[in-house]
């Protein structure tokens, strides 16, 4: 069997996984669901290492892989084929994707284990995955888009997987339009590079852009725009990013999988797929750049003054996902999936432990009532701290190791880069503080109630359950979370997931120490072969200077935030009174909400209203709808008067068309 | 003696019997039923003669599919058998057999006797086979009289029930006026050319500069009007909904699909093959009449209320988008209506599979009301339907979305891009009343038990005992079968009819299926169109 075979098979699994749990959930007893979700998973995992392991045994020169199981239309134009693409891209992803998935299905085999929903849970969960893995392999333009939409929609149901609660539902609807404004940007840029390359095929679109597209082509330019538009939407980049923090109101597992590890990278991994069009395009790749460097920034400074614990999480997020789209953007492409992958790693990490804490909490998330939490929970203050430190970017955790180079690249482009190359330092410095603000916060100071308690043995639990957003009390029922919490400490398979992403976010950047191996960059090389910015970093340039100004602004942050907010208690409310302006302004996420609320929803819904009252009362109902159903009624009722059932009138009718008929041929000579 | 016979053997006519195979197994069952007919049991003459039917039809599609790829000419150049003839051929075997799984339990193959009613379908459907396959005039009138007049009795076959009665006799005359224009019509174009044979017919107009010859033209008017009145194109389509409404649901069936399977067929031979350099002068006229019957057969749907009317005038819509691939006149076009008459196929199967089932079941007759509240009631049968209609209006993931999409490429690469818009449009208008059987299906609470008790669909005629072997109405003995038997019980409404709800299941499913994978279709369209060879 070929790698190709096993691409389909990694597919094949979670589809399967899908439907079998979205069918048989009447029927399936106990934690069943989510044990099949997670073999389902575990089997595509699998599938992925094997196709590895293939597509290795191939010539480097000959590891892009295409297959075709289908054509659906093939014709003058276009060749819409449902293909893969196997190549060192894709199986990184699909390894990356299948392989986290299936240690938060695992996790939420025990954590969701007392909701209503834990068989359409799984039956969500495991449609994700397919869609992912089918964005990642997809081997033409028509599949990426089909798996775009489909992650857009899993994501709206997992977001909105509590439908009774409305922070839920109207978080998932959000989550929805934004994304929707990603897909039609999408389209649209494909349909801007079809019309002059006339296939949709990845590896021919490839092979014409060079013939195609003058450097800098008016056309590409605008194509790779819209394109990124659709990458900005799904990986949450300034201006589409209000999405994300509102899409934490979906269960934890969800933020941990698709909102931190998977779903969000989806528009790193679409520029790196598509970096041939824009290497030709230099000026939307520089876009690209500026955002990915403004959000880092900026989704790092929000993250230093929120409350709540998964909000605090998913900033970082945004802000590590700027990172990504930054360095592919430069031509870091290694080291932006470098960075993809350790990123998955700890950040899934931060999620689940954060996970066990709310649990912990009785569903709690706001940092202002945790604390103390160090000697109830260790496991998941251990946990807590290797992804904090990772995250950090203190050596030797992965993220260390990862984020570095994607800088050192930045900086070796030289010119206008050097802003980015200092933004992001100054961003790895912001990093540090927010992330051991949150592990200081919740972890040390003065026990709260639930810490002592535990310590006792004695899980919290809340009397009435309650959304954490707005404190509305609700019931355990059917569309609101389960009646128990769980945390890693007495659950063996969340306690495994957690130590796997540990020993991953400890490790993972081994694979790539600068001057001694080069695992990442030989192994994605056949992908990025038609790269000219593609280089194996073997250079010194300003590798000394990244490695020792990144290990001391990461040892620097957590210092700040040691001191802020654990030898000096009262310093964060005196620097918050001396900067209230900047304290609001953070607090407020820098307004984007009010902004985008302000430029396109107010003005939209005014005009929709015009639209309603005026326009359409006047010129569609009256006019339009009004004349066209006239006319189509009027048709129906001639037609059914035709109809008389008289044999005598069809008769006459039938001559009367003979009649006209040999009339016009007729007339023809 | 035995000399001359031998010679006369040895020189007598090379008889290709593997090309005539289809034909020979359809007409060869139809007398081997027939005669089964005069067993003396009832059961017997039920399940036998069924069971036979089903043998032949299949004989027929393993023939067809062994012959698959030829191309050549047989009985002295009256047939050709290629692979336009042979996909169309399975479109029509497949139908036929469908219409005797459907008709296995209907009132309407016990009232005329089981024998002659599935040996009429046999015939009809040979008759329609050596249609798809004339290759000169007088086979193409034969086969036109062979699948008529076997159809005209079919439609007459509920004794009983006299809308059966009206719609054979308005069929039968009706019809007669379309076949002796369309044979008034082959007469005159041999008259123009003096020439029976197609090719001989095409090489007569490009070469004698026939084409704007007005006795010619008089003639393709006539043989258009005929084709079109078979095919249910408007404006002579109003036979359709009467007679569908009237005839027995499975022959209607089979009229929805065969029928129209073959007509179209026709269409394609002899318009892109005898005809193909006359096509300045014809295809403006099918174009319009492929206009007309878009726009007459969606609004006509769009007020009724009975199911098969709606489907006799959604039918008169579809002849108009499948015409568009006979106006075109190139591959892509002939391509696109072979597809379009296999996914046509499914999609109505599905539809009237339910519309027979649910007969059965309610005693609402063919009412839309008949369905409502299916989805909650019988979600077996109300997705299939769901499928039939959405695929009909043409929503994607449906074979009818990609039927359309071709035909809608034809008509635009063929210089007709205005009738690829009517498409567009009629399908619009279209999803008014297909949404409103989808609607009426998952929206609407079922109707009410009193309801369903108290109207029979049939009511019986004068004397005559629902009951409706005459052999049962003969004996005056009481002790009728018991209803448990699964016979065609009187009043007794059919429970479980496994056969028609998986015919419906299938349907639906290959629909759904060749709208995510239409490959396999698209090769068989691809050979199909391919076999055309005047075509480009």
């Amino acid at each position: 069997m070929t790698a190709t075979t096993f691409g389909w098979l990694v597919l094949l699994f979670p589809l399967a996984g899908t439907v079998v749990l979205g069918l048989g959930w009447r029927s399936l007893p106990g934690r069943s669901a989510g044990w099949i979700g997670t073999a389902a998973i575990a089997a595509s995992f699998a599938c992925a290492v094997v196709c590895l392991a293939a597509l290795q045994s191939h010539h480097p020169g000959a590891r892009q892989l295409t297959s075709t199981l289908w054509d659906y239309a093939v014709t003058v134009g276009v060749d819409a084929r449902l293909s893969i693409l196997v190549d060192p891209l894709a199986v990184m992803m699909i390894l990356v994707v299948s392989g986290i998935s299936a240690l938060i299905h695992l996790y939420s085999v025990s954590y969701l284990w007392s909701d209503r929903g834990y068989a359409r849970f799984f039956s969500y969960l495991n449609f994700f995955v397919f869609s992912m893995l089918l964005l990642v392999l997809a081997g033409n333009f028509l599949v990426l888009i089909i798996g775009w939409a489909f992650v857009g929609a899993a994501s709206y149901l997992l977001i909105s997987f509590w439908y009774r609660r409305t922070t839920a539902t109207r978080a998932g609807i959000k989550a929805f339009v934004i994304n929707v404004v990603g897909d039609v940007g999408l389209v649209l840029g494909t349909y801007f590079i079809l019309k002059h390359t006339g296939t949709l095929d990845f590896v021919k679109t490839f092979n014409a852009v060079p013939h195609v597209f003058a450097r800098d082509d008016g056309d590409l330019v605008a194509g790779c725009v819209l394109l990124l538009v659709g990458a900005f939407a799904k990986s949450a980049q300034i201006p589409l990013h209000t999405w994300l923090p509102d899409a934490m109101e979906g269960p934890t597992p969800v933020s941990a999988l698709i909102h931190a590890a998977t779903m969000v990278t989806a528009g790193v991994y679409l520029i790196a797929r598509l970096h041939p069009l824009f290497e030709r395009a230099p000026a939307a790749a520089d876009v690209g750049a500026v955002i990915g460097c403004l959000t880092l920034v900026v989704a790092a400074t929000i993250a230093l003054a929120q409350t709540d614990v998964k909000r605090v999480i998913a900033y970082s997020t945004m802000s590590q996902i700027g990172y990504m789209i930054m360095g592919v953007s430069v031509g870091a492409y290694a080291a932006g999936l470098f960075h993809l992958m350790t990123h998955a790693f700890f950040k899934a990490l931060l999620f689940m432990a954060a996970g066990s804490l709310i649990g912990a909490m009785a569903g709690e998330q706001s940092l202002n009532r945790m604390g103390g939490f160090r000697r109830a929970m260790p496991f998941t203050y251990a946990a807590f701290v290797v992804g904090g430190l990772a995250l950090s970017g203190v050596p030797p955790f992965s993220g260390f190791f990862s984020k570095d180079e994607i800088l050192l690249v930045t900086g070796e482009r030289g010119g206008w880069h050097w802003i980015l190359y200092v933004a992001g330092y100054a961003g790895a410095l912001l990093t540090a503080v927010y992330t051991f603000r949150l592990i200081f916060r919740a972890f040390h100071g003065e026990p709260v109630k639930e810490a002592t308690e535990l310590e006792h043995g004695h899980l919290a639990h809340a009397d009435h359950p309650f959304n954490p957003a707005t404190g509305e009390e609700e019931d355990t029922d059917v569309g609101f979370p389960g009646p128990e919490h769980h945390i890693a400490e007495r659950d063996p398979p969340m306690r495994l997931a957690m130590g796997v992403l540990a020993v991953g976010a400890l490790v993972a950047g081994l694979v790539q120490i600068p001057k001694v191996d080069f695992v990442i960059d030989h192994f994605l090389h056949p992908s990025f072969a038609d790269s000219a910015l593609y280089e194996v970093r073997t250079k010194n340039g300003l590798l000394a200077v990244g490695l020792i100004v990144g290990t001391a602004l990461g040892l620097a942050g957590v210092a700040i935030a040691y001191r802020i907010w654990v030898t000096r208690p009262g310093t964060a409310a005196a620097i918050q009174a001396r900067l209230t302006f900047v304290h609001r302004l953070l607090v407020n996420k820098w307004y984007f909400d009010e902004l985008l609320d302000l430029l396109f929803v107010r003005p939209g819904a005014w005009m929709g209203r015009f639209a309603q009252q005026t326009f359409e009362r006047v010129v569609v109902n009256e006019a339009l709808v009004g004349g066209t159903t006239g006319l189509v009624r009027a048709g129906s009722a001639a037609v059914r008067a035709a109809q008389s059932g008289f044999v005598r009138y069809y008769a006459g009718v039938l001559v009367i068309g003979i009649a006209a008929v040999s009339l016009y041929f007729l007339l023809q000579s | 003696m035995s000399v001359a016979l031998a010679a006369a053997r040895l020189h007598g006519p090379h008889i290709d019997w593997g090309g005539l195979s289809p034909i020979l197994a359809l007409l060869g069952g139809a007398v081997v039923v027939l005669l089964v007919g005069l067993a003396p049991r009832r059961e017997v003459r039920r399940l036998v003669a069924s069971g036979l039917a089903l043998v032949a039809f299949a004989a027929a599609l393993g023939c067809t599919i062994w012959q698959w790829d030829a191309s050549k000419s047989i009985v002295s150049g009256a047939l050709r058998v290629d692979d336009l003839a042979l996909a169309v051929n399975l479109i029509l075997v497949s139908a036929g057999a469908a219409t005797v799984l459907l008709s296995w339990r209907a009132r309407a193959s016990g009232e005329a006797g089981h024998g002659e009613f599935y040996a009429l379908v046999l015939t009809s459907t040979a008759g329609m086979s050596v249609l798809v396959a004339a290759q000169n005039t007088v086979s193409l009138f034969l086969g036109i009289e062979l699948l008529s007049i076997p159809l005209y009795v079919l439609c007459a076959t509920e004794l009983h029930r006299s809308p059966s009665l009206e719609s054979g006799l308005k069929y039968l005359v009706i019809g007669s006026v379309g076949s002796a224009t369309l044979l008034y019509g082959l007469a005159m174009i041999y008259g123009a050319t003096g020439s029976t044979d197609f090719d001989a017919i095409a090489s007569a107009i490009a070469s004698g500069g026939l084409a704007s010859d007005p006795l010619l033209l008089t003639g393709i008017a006539l043989v258009v009007v005929g084709l079109a009145f078979k095919s249910s194109v408007a404006p002579f389509h109003q036979w359709t909904p009467d007679v569908y409404e009237g005839a027995p649901t499975p022959i209607t069936t089979f009229m929805a699909v065969a029928t129209k399977a073959a007509a179209l067929g026709i269409f394609l031979r002899f318009f892109d093959v005898a005809l193909v350099s006359a096509q300045v002068s014809w295809a403006p006229a099918l174009a319009a009449l492929a206009t007309i019957s878009i726009v007459v057969g969606n609004v006509g749907a769009l007020g009724q209320s009975s199911l098969k009317r709606l489907l006799a005038y959604s039918a008169v819509a579809q002849a108009g988008y499948l015409l568009a691939g006979v106006v075109v006149s190139t591959r892509a076009g002939a391509r696109a209506t072979v597809f379009y008459l296999a996914v046509y196929l499914l999609m109505n199967l599905a539809a009237f599979a339910v519309v027979v089932a649910r007969e059965r079941e309610t005693g609402l007759g063919d009412d839309i009301a008949a369905v409502e509240g299916l989805g909650a009631s019988r979600p077996w049968l109300a997705w299939p339907m769901t499928i039939a209609m959405l695929s009909l209006a043409g929503i994607p993931a449906t074979a009818g979305f990609v039927g359309k999409l071709f035909l809608i490429q034809a008509s635009a690469d063929g210089g007709y891009t205005w009738l690829g818009v009517v498409i567009v449009v009629g399908s619009m208008v279209s999803l008014a009343y297909y949404l409103r059987v989808v609607a009426a299906m998952w929206m609407r609470p079922g109707p009410s038990l009193g309801a369903t008790e108290a109207a029979s669909p049939y009511p019986a005629i004068a004397g005559g005992s629902p009951e409706a072997d005459p052999d049962a109405i003969g004996t005056s003995t009481p002790a009728a079968p018991p209803a448990g038997d699964g016979g065609p019980g009187a009043g007794a409404r059919e429970g479980f009819q496994p056969e028609v709800v998986g015919l419906a299941l299938a349907a639906g499913a290959a629909t759904v299926f060749f709208g995510i994978v239409p490959s396999p279709l698209v090769d068989l369209a691809r050979a199909a169109g391919n076999s055309l060879l005047g075509l480009f």
